[in-house]
């Protein structure tokens, strides 16, 4: 075989950051509601889901993708919301709170086969056509667009936490909630944000979803080995952490494709992932 | 007791092997294979992940193991099917305990990097199973197999099989949450370094469950081979055997070894009350709402709530200890040699990040005293007690008690040489009573008591410290006055040589100190030798036969109490230079 | 409801059943219901094409009841939820056998569940009808009846057709990619398709296979832009097709010929980049398929309850024609051996052939199987719509394999 090209490289390294932009955002709000409010949330692919089979149900009623958000966001902040006040009147430990979740999961896949039944549902979209030409590299609309969000939102979530009053208040939510209240920070409140922030991206994860793949309801589960990888990779509560692991995660496994047998692409990425946690055992 | 229950499983496992006889319809059997099936692979999961925390995301890696180590044999090799289950059950338990072996000696592999590496691992392994000769893709076919007839039918084959493999899993399950490892693994769930500090041998007891988890999961996975028939990895390293066995163990609960059994047979049942082709979508539906109903109504799983209930109404129906309990035997073998050297430590440097916490002490302690270390906030006298009893290793110099150098000794070895320490901030284990809080120590201690004596050797303490009536309680529901005393009596309860309390007044009211002072006095009397870091000078003064003073990591005066604390050097590092 | 009504409803039932009952000289079937048992994958990951089977078996059983049914008797469907689980398929086809005693059995979807299948069929001397067995050689019980016209050697026969068409074509390609799941039934047929290139004296510029599964596929498809085949096999189970054919457009690459195994045709139909796409299937509509009543009255019945259904693709191609000619295939079993016994069933079936939508299934080989032939064709997606391009007698009227 001849020596991979340049081309060849440089096009599966995009592919690779593209795809762990997704494991990213879809992992973000998963790993802030876990290291931050102790909720292992797996009902996020569930709403993931979801937000992209309504910006498929509203694209195709004539809406623009992108601002079929300017829905799906309230929409969800406030089913996050709802849903961490939920857990919190039951006041539902981390373990259980799986099992919640797995429950509604459950639930939101029958209520998604029961409205677009379990055939596949493929939106279809001007942004879908556009690509860029950059040098001999091509980048592809709907991927720039799920690169751009998975940074801005967790460039944002980083920003909050660190650099607002609200954002330390959370923080502090997270070191220890009962003295961070003995301190007046308005716990419920911020937590509440939080789950519906949470929730919220969620619902952008699922658009940049409908706009790169076709749906179906048993694909809920597809992604949830990949991301919680690299939602533990990126350390909790972290919200730099998915995207940057994600982007690891993706890029070697990219790579190993381009060059090597594609079969053995998870054998490099999460042989990887061991030597990494066995040599140091910290996070990225 | 332990008669009584093998007694019991014999006579349920003579019941429910007789069901194949009553001449159900075949479907009930495969079912309850089923049932046996996922409560063989929850019960098995829990004695690692539910019964130390170490929460494993790789259970379906082991599963496969064993899944295709049968069908391999099996197929390949054409070794007879019975034959292969305990090669499946080894290869997979081979597989956990090296990769054991490896994880758990890094201690900061816990909580999610654990089941972060676990879950890796399962992909690892998936992908080398597809890519090499063990699979190659193909799947592997077992139709050609022959079954053993053991039942009057494949079903009731298998169903005997799952019988035989569920039953023995709980009893293993049972035995070991009844056993010291078992109350070494509750230990490790709740705090991993001080149960190594009490003597419970951390390392090789997560790899002993870890071992015997994997294995009964390679053996479930062996048979589950068989009973499909059709070996893939796409079906074999799915997410559903781990994320299953996580909430099957979760339902249950997961604190008891009955538990993930009560739930495994919950969720395969839900599975089945659903299935009929005009509700599927529904069913589906119900199965979601019914599993939330569940966990919120109750919280510590099905199984685990039913326990909590029976064990309060035992509680209240109990006697209450009585508290003029006659005083409790010598700590220590009461001081023949006293006077002469117990411990002895010299040349001993510890650095933290560049930060010189100790540097050079030399110390020694006689035997039958109570020496006092003081000195100001950061001057070392922690970091002294964590090196002497192995929290941490030091940097350099040796600790020689009773001859034997600790320096070179894992924490757990430590204790059982005769030392014991209390924290500074109690650090009870939240989950166990302050009973079994107490009986730890003892059984690990120097003594090793069995379980039953540990009990009674704990009542004693207890009632020493008059905790007596808390005995049942979780250390939660005790104020900061009786979680100190329960480091106390933890302490006492494995019998030590030598004895390190690490601030025990602090945060407790005049009264309350008296009350300490009063019972140090008394554990004194009966001859042990204490080291106690102290800033409450009153109790300094009262109780200490001998001072070491610390200063910057350095000793700057040793000797009387009174006498030093007048020393010039010793009031400056304590309040620093006198005003004119 | 009002007890008043009570006899209202009374002699109007008794009305009803006078009617009923002369016209039962003429075709309404009567006495206890024949009971057929299947599991569909209704949810999990196979549930899209489950949901398929279902509104077709649901169909044909309707059709039967309003003929005669089966031997003059009403059939009713028991009908159960695998989940897309070959372990809960097997149980629930004990269930079927043992709890609720069905008469005669009809395969599950899927090859794994359909083994599982299987081995409770041999166990209770059943017959089993199934239709989407992807890996023949795993078939060794004598009274499974494949009724999904794949011959006993796919990795031999598709492979065939799909390069004979080519070879007709106006410009037939001199190099071929074979890319491939590891996905068990579709990737020995693409091993087969490998030695058929080679043995047509094509050359191979790649050979690539991805764990079932794979999400990325922009690697692979910059692997095929730099060998520049002319045609590329696809070994692609469901939605992978259409992933690879996404991942080429954003890299700005389509190869001029691409050949589909299995995919999930209405996703592949729409797909930008699916023009021209070639995939194997047995029925279209379109002649010479549609010149049989029976089909045209199948499509007719299947569009209306697929818009029932929610569908978003409700035209008769591969999957629903198999299953349709599944129950053709019991039907006409049933029929022929006047028996609803397992054993005159299989006899009469190894004897006969069936005429079913697809064409004509037979099961004169060993395990039931035809080797050598099958009645796979090669379809093309052409202008928004698949029509089959070869063998030329099954091509639709003027269609040719359009090459860019």
């Amino acid at each position: 075989m001849a020596l991979p090209s340049l081309t060849l490289l440089g096009q599966s390294l995009l592919s690779g950051i593209f795809i762990g932009a997704l494991y990213g955002l879809l992992g973000l709000g998963l790993s802030l509601s876990w290291g931050m409010l102790r909720q292992i949330n797996l009902a996020h692919f569930a709403l993931a889901f979801l937000g992209a089979y309504l910006t498929y149900q509203l694209a195709g009623a004539g809406m623009d993708p992108l601002a079929t958000l300017a829905v799906i966001v309230p929409c969800f902040f406030a089913l996050g919301a709802l849903m961490h006040w939920l857990l919190a009147r039951f006041s539902v430990s981390a373990f259980n709170s799986l099992l919640v979740t797995f429950g509604l999961t459950a639930i939101i896949e029958a209520l998604i086969q029961w409205i677009w039944t379990a055939d596949f549902r493929r939106m279809e979209s001007a942004y879908g056509e556009v690509k860029f030409r950059v040098g001999g590299l091509y980048v592809a609309l709907p991927e720039l667009l799920t690169l751009a969000m998975a940074l801005a939102l967790s460039l944002a979530a980083w920003a909050w936490l660190r650099h607002t009053y609200t954002g330390k208040a959370m923080r502090a939510i997270a070191e220890d909630a009962p003295i961070a209240a003995a301190f007046g920070v308005d716990v419920r409140g911020l937590s509440l944000l939080l789950s519906g922030l949470c929730a919220a991206f969620a619902g952008v994860a699922g658009l940049c979803l409908a706009l790169s793949y076709t749906l179906a309801p048993g694909q809920i589960y597809a992604w949830l080995g990949v991301v919680f990888a690299a939602v533990m990779l990126g350390g909790l509560g972290n919200p730099l952490g998915p995207l940057v692991a994600g982007i690891v995660i993706g890029v070697s496994e990219a790579l190993t494709m381009a060059f090597t047998a594609p079969a053995w692409a998870p054998l490099v990425s999460f042989s990887l992932l061991i030597v990494v946690l066995l040599a140091r055992p910290g996070r990225i | 007791m332990r008669g009584r229950a093998l007694a019991g499983f014999a006579a349920a496992g003579l019941a429910l092997s007789a069901v194949p006889f009553f001449g159900l319809p075949a479907f009930y059997e495969s079912f309850l294979y089923l049932v046996l099936h996922w409560i063989v692979l929850a019960v098995s999961w829990n004695i690692l992940s539910g019964y130390s925390g170490y929460f494993s995301f790789g259970h379906g890696a082991f599963f496969g193991a064993g899944m295709y180590t049968t069908a391999t044999l099996a197929t390949k090799a054409g070794v007879p099917f019975l034959w292969t289950l305990p090669a499946a059950g080894l290869v997979a338990a081979v597989f956990g305990v090296a990769l054991g072996a490896v994880v758990f000696r890094l201690p900061r592999l816990r909580g999610e990097l654990f089941a972060l590496l676990t879950l890796a691992v399962t992909f690892v392994l998936a992908t080398i199973v597809l890519n090499t000769s063990i699979d190659g893709g193909p799947g592997l076919v077992l139709s050609a197999v022959p079954l053993p007839a053991i039942g009057p039918s494949p079903s009731s084959t298998f169903y005997l099989l799952g019988l035989a493999l569920a039953l023995a899993t709980l009893w293993i399950a049972r035995e070991i949450q009844r056993s010291k490892l078992g109350t070494g693994l509750f230990a490790i769930h709740d705090d991993e370094d001080v149960a190594e500090v009490l003597g419970v041998p951390t390392y090789r007891y997560k790899l002993a469950a870890f071992g015997v988890s994997c294995g009964l999961a390679g053996i479930a996975g062996g048979i589950q081979a068989m009973f499909v028939s059709y070996v893939t990895v796409g079906e074999t390293f799915s997410i559903a055997v781990p994320l299953y066995v996580v909430l099957m163990s979760v339902l249950g609960g997961s604190r008891h070894w009955f538990g993930p059994a009560v739930g495994a047979a919950v969720v395969t049942a839900l599975l089945y009350a659903f299935t009929a082709g005009d509700y599927a979508v529904a069913g589906r539906a119900a199965v979601g709402l019914i599993l939330i109903l569940v966990i919120l109504f109750l919280p510590e799983g099905i199984f685990g709530q039913a326990v909590r209930a029976l064990e309060r109404r035992r509680v209240s129906a109990a006697p209450a200890i009585d508290a003029a309990d006659p005083p409790a035997p010598s700590a220590a073998t009461p001081g023949k040699a006293e006077g002469k050297t117990l411990l002895e430590a010299r040349g001993l440097s510890k650095a933290f990040r560049g930060v010189q916490a100790l540097a050079e002490v030399d110390l020694e302690v006689r035997r039958g005293e109570i020496l006092g270390l003081v000195g100001p906030n950061g001057s070392g006298k922690s970091t002294l007690i964590n090196l002497v009893s192995g929290h941490f290793r030091p940097d350099s110099g040796r600790i020689l008690f009773e001859g034997r150098d600790l320096a070179a000794l894992q924490a757990h070895r430590i204790a059982r040489t005769g030392l014991a320490r209390t924290y500074q901030i109690p650090r009870p284990f939240a989950h166990l009573s302050v009973l079994e809080n107490v009986a730890l120590p003892a059984m690990f201690g120097r003594d090793a008591l069995p379980r039953g004596e540990a009990g009674h050797e704990a009542r004693r303490w207890l009632a020493f410290t008059g905790l007596a009536a808390k005995a049942m309680s979780l250390p939660g529901e005790l104020n900061l006055h009786q979680r100190k005393f329960l480091e106390l009596a933890r302490a006492l309860a494995s019998r030590p040589g030598l004895l390190l309390l690490d601030e025990v007044f602090s945060g407790l009211t005049h009264a309350e100190i008296d009350d300490a002072i009063r019972l140090i006095r008394a554990i004194r009397a009966q001859g042990a030798t204490i080291v106690f870091v102290e800033h409450v000078i009153r109790a300094v003064m009262e109780l200490t036969d001998r001072i070491v003073v610390l200063s910057y990591g350095r000793v700057i005066a040793e000797g009387d109490p009174r006498a030093v604390m007048r020393e010039p050097d010793v009031v400056a590092a304590y309040l620093g230079k006198p005003h004119a | 409801m009002p007890a008043v009504n009570h006899s209202v409803r009374a002699a109007f039932g008794a009305l009803l059943a006078l009617a009923l009952a002369a016209h039962a000289a003429l075709a309404a079937p009567s006495g206890p219901p024949v009971r057929i048992g299947s599991t569909l994958a209704l949810t999990g990951p196979l549930a899209a094409t489950g949901l398929v089977h279902k509104i077709v078996g649901e169909i044909y059983v309707e059709q039967l009841n309003r003929k005669d049914g089966l031997l003059g008797r009403p059939v009713e469907w028991v009908l159960k939820d695998d989940q897309s689980r070959p372990d809960l398929a097997r149980t629930l086809y004990e269930q079927l056998i043992t709890v609720d005693k069905v008469d005669l059995m009809m395969g599950p979807y899927a090859t794994a569940n359909i083994l599982s299948a299987m081995g409770v069929a041999q166990r209770y001397n059943k017959v089993l009808i199934h239709h989407t067995f992807g890996t023949p050689s795993l078939a060794k019980y004598d009274m499974q009846f494949p009724a999904g016209g794949l011959a006993g050697d796919p990795d031999n026969t598709i492979p065939k057709v799909v390069f004979d068409a080519l070879a007709a074509s106006a410009k037939p390609p001199k190099s071929v990619a074979v890319v491939t799941s590891k996905f068990p039934s579709v990737h020995f047929i693409s091993l087969g398709a490998r030695e058929a290139a080679k043995k047509r004296g094509l050359r191979e510029v790649a050979f690539l296979e991805w764990d079932f599964g794979n999400r990325d596929f922009g690697p692979i498809a910059a692997r095929l832009k730099d060998a520049k085949p002319d045609f590329v096999w696809v070994g692609g189970l469901g939605l992978e097709g259409n992933l690879l054919i996404d991942a080429m457009r954003k890299i700005d690459y389509m190869p001029p010929l691409h050949f589909h195994l299995f995919p999930a045709p209405g996703p592949l139909l729409k797909a930008p980049g699916g023009e021209n796409a070639l995939a194997a299937t047995t029925f279209e509509e379109h002649p010479p398929f549609t010149d049989n009543p029976v089909a045209v009255e199948f499509i007719r019945l299947y569009h209306e309850r697929g818009a029932k259904a929610g569908l978003p693709d409700t035209s008769v191609e591969n999957q629903s024609a198999i299953s349709y000619s599944s129950w053709q295939t019991l039907e006409a079993a049933v029929t022929g051996a006047k028996s609803i016994d397992d054993k005159a069933i299989a006899q009469w079936l190894k004897r006969n052939p069936v005429d079913a939508i697809v064409g004509r299934l037979r099961w004169d080989g060993p395990f039931n199987y035809i080797y050598g032939s099958d009645l796979y064709k090669v379809k093309q997606n052409q202008n928004g719509k698949w029509v089959v391009i070869w063998p030329k007698e099954f091509a639709a009227s003027g269609a040719r394999l359009i090459t860019p």
